[in-house]
């Protein structure tokens, strides 16, 4: 599914990412698990085609394609979702006439027809109902005066909504009260599937006792400096990011 | 009155005023002495300094006959629209001090008080709340000589009455010349809201003067679309204490259109409150300009004033000038002013772009959005639809929009 080979990326100059290697196969769930400022949000935003991160060495191949020849909205079509970490707002838009344009505008790349509207609706009331999203959010304008847990769960109602082959979920974790995060992760566990991957990028592991993950990564300075399965996360939690440090020193 | 001998606009002033009541002769010999001592507008004039007047002001024009707006709608019970012309032949005294009520006038709205021959007066008497709006349109039309076109109207709105007023200003570019001048006056606890369009306006120097008394709220939304030269001033009198005015704005110009947007908001009693939000795309080679003033005379205590206007500058060749500023003389108020001119949010466009939504639509959909929460304000429905629809034609790529709501 997705395939990172040897990737540095630079932001203004400064070197973030210093040779990522990592490979997510169709049905697994990673987690990358990382302190503030290892470079966590950075691959995030490199593999959803954000500007201004410069990619300096490396590829990256999803679904056999070279992903970074892509554009954002390519991307997705192909089935590439990512849960910002700070879902932005957009005024003036709602929430579910933007989702009907992306929904639509995947379906064509597809070569399938527009959803109609009541089709489309009966979708959505589906999905919203998997986070419990309430209908008035789902009218609003895209995220505006949403809180930190609603702007959350926006995010993985659009997943549930735009079905994703690969999704990178970016802290999806940061700024949701327990309740709140057990809604999101069961979303996202509902989501799970054989043809479906996810990448979950996460600084805590409370999260991974909802979203169990299959192969567990940590982030440092820019490399992944160790890779495991469930139970690097719960070292992590009793060790922190300084006890891996040190047991990487010579 | 149509003839074909063209004169400039101060060279067809007249020496003297022989028609209708003495007030009136008195407001147009001062209006034309106004005129003769200080002229039409020039760069110099800092109130005008970004309208480029002067292909107006040096060029000759024959005078039209077409300046009364006619009614596009059935006039509701509790209404009257009655002839300028008319009163001032049978009723003037009904008239005596209700034109140029916000004070004598000048440059081209001294011309237009020197020189209409017509109008219509509107007027809601007191404790009428007329439900129905009530709908004026003024055909620009492309005249094949170069005319001069006299619009003027007069709104009273009596204690306790309420009016919605549509005015639509379309048309072709061509070489008209029209001037406008409304003029509204609002008894205590008067309720008016005023829609204004302009559509492919041509060359249009357009005015609103607004008088409130006590406990009034006037609302105005403007959407102009488009114009080959168009100043448009909107100025509210806040008279009496506790009176209210909503001034709202939109513009979206492309090619070589210069689009001009002028507000003065004078609180000249206590307890009053103003509110302004202009928006604007300028794209081509277009020039729009956004100048508001509030001025907070002495003793206008409890004052709450706020005024915004943002643009999205969508080309390299298109320019924006925004100017919105304040002069308080008292010191309890509340005010706020601000102004920005940008792009496109990048983050919202990548955000729509991660949802699969290709950049030219994304880049449509938040540019119609800009504008859409102004026209959203209009309060007429059949006008709303008709600007949403307007702005889905001029936006680029907002035809797209309309293939997936």
């Amino acid at each position: 599914m997705l395939k990172i080979e040897d990737l540095h990326v630079e932001v203004d100059g400064k070197p973030i990412l210093k040779g990522i290697n990592l490979e997510i196969e169709a049905g697994q769930v990673h987690a990358i698990m990382g302190p503030n400022g290892s470079g966590k949000s950075t691959l995030a935003y490199v593999l959803a085609g954000k500007d201004g991160y410069e990619v300096t060495k490396g590829r990256v191949l999803y679904k056999g394609q070279d992903l970074l020849e892509m554009a954002p909205e390519l991307r997705a079509a192909e089935g590439l979702f990512l849960g910002f970490q700070y879902p932005v707002a957009i005024p003036g838009v709602s929430n579910i006439y933007f989702l009907k344009a992306a929904v639509n505008a995947i379906r064509k790349h597809r070569g399938e027809d527009p959803l109609d509207a009541i089709d489309f609706m009966k979708l959505s009331k589906e999905k919203a109902a998997l986070v419990q999203l309430p209908d008035e959010l789902t009218k609003r304008s895209v995220n505006d005066g949403f809180s930190g847990g609603e702007k959350k769960r926006n995010e993985i109602f659009q997943m549930a909504m735009l079905e994703p082959s690969l999704a990178v979920l970016d802290e999806t974790d940061s700024g949701l009260d327990i309740d709140a995060l057990k809604v999101v992760a069961e979303g996202v566990n509902a989501l799970r599937g054989p043809d479906r991957a996810m990448l979950v990028i996460t600084h805590y592991q409370r999260l991974l006792d909802h979203i169990v993950p299959d192969v567990v990564h940590v982030l440092i300075d820019g490399q992944i400096v160790r890779t495991g399965d469930k139970g690097l996360a719960m070292q992590l939690e009793k060790e922190g990011y300084a006890g891996v440090r040190n047991a990487l020193q010579p | 009155m149509t003839n074909t001998n063209r004169q400039t606009l101060l060279g067809s002033l007249p020496t003297s005023f022989d028609k209708g009541p003495d007030w009136l002769r008195a407001l147009r010999g001062r209006a034309a002495e106004t005129l003769r001592e200080h002229g039409l507008p020039t760069k110099r004039t800092e109130a005008w300094r970004f309208t480029p007047v002067r292909s107006v002001v040096d060029a000759e024009f024959s005078r039209e006959e077409e300046g009364v707006p006619s009614l596009a709608s059935p006039l509701p019970d509790g209404v009257t629209a009655r002839s300028l012309r008319d009163v001032l032949r049978s009723e003037p005294e009904l008239l005596d001090g209700r034109l140029d009520l916000g004070g004598a006038p000048t440059h081209f709205a001294a011309l237009n008080t020197a020189l209409f021959d017509d109008g219509l007066w509107i007027d809601v008497p007191a404790g009428n709340v007329v439900e129905a709006p009530i709908e004026l349109a003024l055909a620009i039309t492309k005249s094949a000589g170069r005319g001069v076109v006299y619009s003027r109207v007069l709104v009273t709105v009596g204690d306790d009455a309420e009016l919605t007023l549509v005015e639509t200003y379309a048309g072709e570019e061509g070489g008209q010349l029209t001037n406008s001048v409304v003029e509204v006056d609002l008894g205590c606890n008067a309720k008016m809201s005023h829609v204004r369009v302009h559509e492919n306006a041509g060359f249009q120097v357009g005015r609103v003067d607004v008088r409130q008394a006590a406990d009034s709220a006037y609302r105005s939304t403007v959407v102009t679309l488009g114009g080959a030269l168009l100043r448009f001033d909107v100025r509210c009198l806040l008279q009496g204490k506790g009176a209210e005015c909503q001034l709202d704005g939109a513009y979206l110009i492309d090619g070589d259109d210069h689009v001009d947007h002028h507000t003065v908001v004078e609180h000249q009693a206590s307890h009053c409150r103003s509110e302004q939000t202009y928006r604007g795309i300028a794209s081509g080679k277009g020039t729009a300009v956004f100048d508001g003033i509030v001025i907070v005379h002495r003793g206008a205590q409890k004052t709450e004033a706020h005024q915004e206007n943002r643009n999205l500058l969508l080309s390299d060749m298109a320019t924006i000038h925004t100017k919105p500023h304040l002069e308080i003389d008292a010191d309890d108020v509340i005010c706020s002013h601000g102004a920005t001119v940008g792009s496109l949010d990048q983050d919202q466009l990548f955000y729509l772009r991660t949802r699969g939504i290709p950049e030219p639509l994304a880049n449509a959909m938040l540019t119609y959005a800009f504008l859409e929460s102004i026209v959203d304000r209009v309060i007429h429905e059949p006008t709303r639809a008709r600007m949403r629809e307007a702005l889905l034609t001029r936006i680029p790529h907002a035809e797209d929009i309309r293939g997936v709501t």
